[in-house]
């Protein structure tokens, strides 16, 4: 299916409906839009389409059904997967319009806010204005939608101790593919949208499917108490086997509000270590200091060594969210991609022995680093490929490595994170048919002429 | 590095990941980028053009009016390059914006309006983008008894000439009582309106002329009331081989010299609350951000209040990068938000120090009818009893 260019009736009624200004099938807007930043390659759109409320979301997707055009949400458009890039043709719908901040509880803790917020914005205005509260940030640049990165079943800052970002939806308005708008969570029926449960939690469905079952246009996400102090602990392992046990310990201690690791070949002396970085908190800096304390004596007892921590380093660090986006620069040419995997602990020294000998056969400086999430209960790998994005043949090699990490992810019992095309058919080739009837069924239903974003998660 | 050779912009435009910090202000409270705010599709951000322009350098999209227009839609305010991670080349991405212009006019796109720019400056009665008479300023020589050779050139500029006298004179009085030894030149446009719409071709021919003035009336000393030109002379001549060794200066400069030196002193008090809007070719484009605060603060009486995005956040007028000629509505409803702004601290007067914001502040002031007092700082100093200790 491939929806027919430049159709200037559809166009007409899409403007009926979001105004002029803001539906487009100009060919500057459609070039724009049919690139992400990450490895994939161009994929057609026919419109762009920005919509400002529930209603005008309602009116695109009931065109869309009438007419039979793949549909596809948009946020940051930062999962650098090609997940925004549509497959088939069609509109995509950039959310980033509807970006009011609704609510803030202070006392049940969660933002009420629509679905174009980015992560930099709820953080700023947190940061202002309730300064005691800090929102769940991803490791993606502040352009990222907050919907996006918790929809994408997210990570990043606060997920060693609180879990997974997609865990962190309390609520949902979602425009379902037939058009009718449908509040999910506790907002179904409280004003308050302070849980998802104890009712049937159908939120997780909206998570990692990719825009595939509905079109989420409100969320209340938790938000959590910030402490006064924050600081950061490096330790150095040169012995990758001895990881899991280092982090086991490092959690079981109770101190680490976030743990990452990384590790590159480049600079030189970065060479031959995984650095273990630890965020810890305290009221006072008596109490950042004796929780430093305890985690030295944690890397003594696990054969790491603590790092004093450069200025510099610090500084980097300490900024939330760290500027990850660096590695776009490293081959000079404006391009990276990486597997994020969701992995077992005990197969982290072997991901990063295997993502090392990929990146060298693929002639990249070996990067990869590793966020914990939920204490131990699973770690997100990411192991990161730059490319120059002026060379079509190093974006070929990127690709290739990609897929070749995905294969390595799933050997070790892990999940690639918002897979690319082909690492999604990797998944689901491996997964249990009967959760593909069950996934594919749940999908004809809500989507029987199989508009939203067609093309992802098919099964066959 | 420079982006002089076509060689060097078109091998680095791709490094750009478009993350879309350039978007944002530092803190990420808001959206900072006038251009991205307005129209809000990522094509519209320094990222989606900077993506446009190296898609149609490898022929993956065909230049065009609405590629061009795209490219034009920007003030070239520079926030992109406060808050770019990217710091190997951050520092260039206006620099990019202006040479994708030059090619989109090389390809014969440059939209209309702005092509009335390069007609009128290159029209020998103007020489200036206003399509006033050229002045050859001898009559303001005689008005203000200035000499034809000295060791200072005030470079008006076209904007203060012909559209802000009030700034004009205020400055040529302040000069004559602060006894600096200076004279006007029959200047030209000094090309900036031309660098930002990448209309190139006369530029070198036109900084040449006007060095030479200078240095045909045996200055090695420039000052200027103008943020633009003063950008222009002081970064932009170079980068276009029209090297000089003459000493580039903003009169906000050598005011607060004048201040630091307890040579200027004010007689009177100027009682009002004022807020001060940087100019982006003097702030972001020259780092020229508390020199003018200084002054500001050193005046009695006055009481500065600071926007809330101010200094490397501020957020533009909307008269820079050809938009005022190009898109004069959505001009003037970038300074109405500026003047918004503005609102919030309470101050009656809005000062900048450039007369192209002057100009675009109070044509938003007068449409919206926002009750504003616009005036540069020179102007300022002009209402107050002061005298200057001359050596």
């Amino acid at each position: 299916m491939h929806f027919p260019m430049n159709n200037e009736k559809i166009l007409s009624d899409l403007e009926e409906i979001v105004g002029k200004d803001f539906a487009s099938n100009k060919k500057e807007e459609l070039f724009i839009y049919s690139l992400d930043p990450g490895a994939s390659l161009p994929r057609e759109v026919d419109y762009v389409v920005m919509p400002k409320s529930v209603e005008e979301v309602q009116k695109v997707v009931q065109l869309a059904n009438k007419e039979g055009i793949p549909i596809v949400p948009m946020g940051g458009g930062l999962t650098l997967s090609g997940l925004v890039l549509p497959v088939h043709g069609g509109i995509v719908l950039d959310m980033k319009r509807m970006d009011n901040i609704i609510e803030i509880n202070e006392m049940s803790k969660y933002a009420l806010i629509e679905a174009g917020v980015t992560t930099g914005h709820l953080l700023s205005y947190l940061n202002e204005n309730y300064p005691n509260l800090q929102p769940p940030v991803p490791d993606a640049p502040s352009a990222a939608t907050v919907a996006g990165n918790v929809l994408i079943h997210g990570s990043g800052y606060l997920s060693q101790k609180y879990g997974d970002h997609g865990a962190m939806i309390n609520g949902l308005e979602v425009v379902l593919p037939n058009g009718d708008i449908c509040k999910i969570g506790s907002c179904s029926l409280s004003d308050y949208w302070f849980t998802r449960g104890p009712i049937p939690d159908l939120i997780g469905l909206f998570t990692s499917s990719f825009g595939t079952l509905g079109i989420v246009t409100k969320l209340s996400v938790k938000l959590y108490y910030k402490p006064k102090f924050r600081d950061v602990v490096f330790g150095l392992a040169a012995n990758f086997d001895e990881i899991p046990n280092i982090l086991s310990k490092v959690t079981e201690s109770g101190l680490a509000e976030d743990v990452l690791l990384g590790m590159q070949d480049k600079p030189d002396w970065m060479k031959g270590y995984i650095f273990v970085i630890v965020y810890v908190t305290g009221e006072s800096k008596d109490e950042i200091d004796a929780n430093t304390k305890i985690l030295k004596k944690i890397y003594r007892k696990t054969n790491a060594r603590y790092m004093k921590t450069p200025p510099r380093i610090r500084e980097i660090y300490m900024e939330k969210p760290i500027f990850a986006a660096t590695a776009a620069d490293f081959r000079k040419g404006g391009g990276f991609e990486y597997v994020g995997a969701f992995l077992p602990i005990e197969n982290l020294p072997e991901a990063f022995r295997g993502g090392a000998e990929i990146s060298k056969k693929y002639g990249i400086v070996p990067t990869i680093g590793s966020r914990l999430i939920g204490q131990t209960h699973s770690i997100m790998v990411f192991f990161t490929y730059s490319f120059n994005r002026a060379d079509p043949d190093d974006m070929e090699n990127a690709r290739n490595a990609l897929h070749e990490t995905n294969l390595l992810a799933l050997e070790l019992g892990g999940i690639p994170w918002k897979a690319e095309l082909a690492g999604q058919k990797l998944i689901l080739d491996k997964m249990d048919p009967n959760f593909k009837k069950l996934f594919k069924s749940i999908r004809d239903t809500l989507d029987p002429n199989h508009i939203m974003n067609p093309g992802n998660w098919e099964v066959e | 590095m420079t982006v002089q050779t076509e060689k060097d912009w078109k091998d680095i435009i791709h490094r750009c990941f478009r993350c879309g910090y350039c978007k944002f202000t530092h803190d990420y409270s808001d959206f900072n980028c006038p251009s991205y705010n307005k129209f809000r599709f990522e094509t519209y951000s320094t990222g989606g053009r900077l993506w446009l322009a190296f898609g149609a350098i490898n022929g993956d999209i065909e230049w065009s009016e609405g590629l061009a227009n795209v490219l034009y839609a920007c003030p070239t305010c520079g926030n992109c390059m406060e808050n770019c991670r990217f710091d190997k080349f951050n520092f260039m991405l206006v620099d990019f914006i202006e040479a994708a212009r030059a090619e989109a006019n090389k390809q014969g796109f440059c939209p209309e309006n702005q092509k009335f720019l390069l007609e009128r400056t290159t029209n020998e009665t103007y020489f200036n983008p206003y399509a006033e008479k050229n002045s050859d300023n001898e009559d303001l020589k005689k008005q203000f008894d200035l000499p034809d050779e000295a060791e200072w050139v005030y470079f008006i500029g076209c904007t203060s000439n012909y559209r802000q006298k009030n700034l004009r004179d205020a400055t040529l009085r302040f000069l004559k009582k602060a006894g600096v030894d200076f004279t006007l030149i029959d200047e030209h446009c000094c090309t900036s309106p031309l660098l930002r719409t990448g209309q190139l071709s006369p530029v070198k021919d036109f900084m040449n002329y006007n060095i030479q003035k200078i240095k045909e009336a045996g200055a090695s000393k420039v000052i200027t009331s103008c943020a633009g030109c003063y950008r222009t002379l002081k970064n932009d001549f170079a980068k276009h081989d029209a090297e000089h060794d003459l000493e580039i200066i903003h009169t906000s400069e050598l005011i607060l010299q004048l201040l630091k030196e307890e040579k200027l002193k004010f007689n009177s008090e100027f009682n009002k609350t004022v807020t001060y809007h940087d100019p982006c070719h003097l702030g972001r484009h020259s780092g020229l951000y508390e020199e003018p605060r200084e002054v500001y603060k050193k005046i009695p009486g006055l009481e500065l209040k600071e926007m809330k995005r101010n200094r490397e956040n501020a957020w533009c007028c909307g008269a820079g990068g050809g938009v005022k000629i190009g898109y004069p509505d959505w001009s003037i409803e970038i300074s109405k938000e500026r003047l918004e702004e503005a609102q919030e601290t309470g101050a009656t007067i809005i000062s900048s120090t450039c007369p192209f914001c002057r100009t675009n502040l109070s044509d938003a002031n007068k449409a919206f009818d926002m009750g504003f007092e616009v005036l540069d700082l020179v102007e300022i100093i002009d209402q107050l009893d002061y005298e200057v200790i001359k050596e």
